[in-house]
């Protein structure tokens, strides 16, 4: 299975998985140039490795969004509630700050689209 | 040049940043940056800043993808403008571009069409068109009006300029 390994930069988040935890960290803020082009591999890579694993979280920070990454994000939600329908364990945990109630409002929107484990978290409780 | 009038002319009508000139990824990202290190300074809160800067994001990206779809990105049709201003109790951000005379009219069109939706429509609007697929080669997700007038407080205003018979100057103000 290929690495992940996206360092962070101004317009793109850090996208790194953590094999041992089995888990996918999606953080920062995303606007790329190219969205599709941007999310394209991550895609990849999730479709492979939810074909050959059993488990995956991905824990994600995202302050802000553009609307071409909500659209790559939903196919990012699709990859994984087909996996879950495949009895793959999947789960996201969404961390926002609380002076950032766009973030929430992101998630909870996400949220309604999927039925596997989706959990919205404040950072600053 | 003496810039003195132009400044006044800014000052006059609240303008807080301005550029003119062919729009880059980096120039978005540098330009992005400043805004929210100047709206940070102006003590006002998270969520507005961010909304501004949103509104601001797509602007300047549908205006870029739109270039480089129409193959406009260079030489004159390139430079375009981004605007900041204050507005009432809040602020405006507007663009200005080079836009082909038929697609001027299904521009104002689709801003008319999501000015007259309720917060509801918007949000069942935007789930849609997410769902939709994305046409190989597209830079964008056909969302970036849908997203600003969610962010907005008044409706979106587009004015245009007939330039010669084959182009149009389109400007698009929303506001936060």
């Amino acid at each position: 299975m290929a690495h992940l390994d996206i360092p962070q930069t101004t317009s793109t988040p850090l996208i790194s998985f953590d094999c041992e935890a089995k888990t996918l960290r999606i953080s920062g803020e995303s606007y790329p140039e190219n969205s599709f082009a941007f999310y394209a591999p991550v895609l990849a890579w999730l479709k492979q490795y939810l074909l050959d694993n059993r488990q995956l979280t991905i824990a994600i920070t995202i302050t802000y969004m553009n609307s071409s990454s909500t659209k790559c994000m939903l196919d990012l939600l699709d990859i994984m509630e087909e996996a879950y329908g495949r009895s793959v364990n999947v789960s996201i945990i969404w961390h926002y700050d609380l002076e950032n109630p766009r973030s929430f409002e992101l998630a909870e929107e996400f949220c309604e689209e999927v039925s596997f484990p989706f959990e919205i978290t404040a950072l600053n409780k | 040049m003496d810039l003195y009038n132009l400044r006044k002319q800014f000052d006059e009508s609240g303008m807080m940043m301005c550029f003119n000139g062919p729009f880059s990824h980096s120039i978005i990202e540098e330009i992005g940056t400043a805004l929210r290190n100047h709206l940070a300074a102006e003590n006002i809160a998270k969520a507005a800043v961010l909304d501004v800067f949103a509104v601001y994001i797509e602007l300047a990206q549908n205006v870029r993808n739109y270039l480089a779809l129409r193959e406009l990105g260079h030489g004159d049709t390139a430079a375009s403008i981004i605007t900041i201003a204050r507005w009432n109790e809040g602020y405006m951000v507007s663009s200005g571009n080079m836009v082909l005379q038929e697609d001027a009219a299904l521009l104002c069109a689709r801003v008319n069409e999501i000015n007259a939706m309720t917060p509801e429509e918007l949000k069942r609007s935007y789930k849609e068109q997410m769902r939709r697929e994305v046409q190989p080669g597209a830079l964008g997700a056909g969302l970036g009006l849908l997203e600003i007038a969610r962010h907005s407080s008044a409706p979106m205003n587009c004015s245009v300029r007939t330039i010669d018979e084959t182009y149009v100057f389109f400007s698009l103000s929303a506001f936060v």
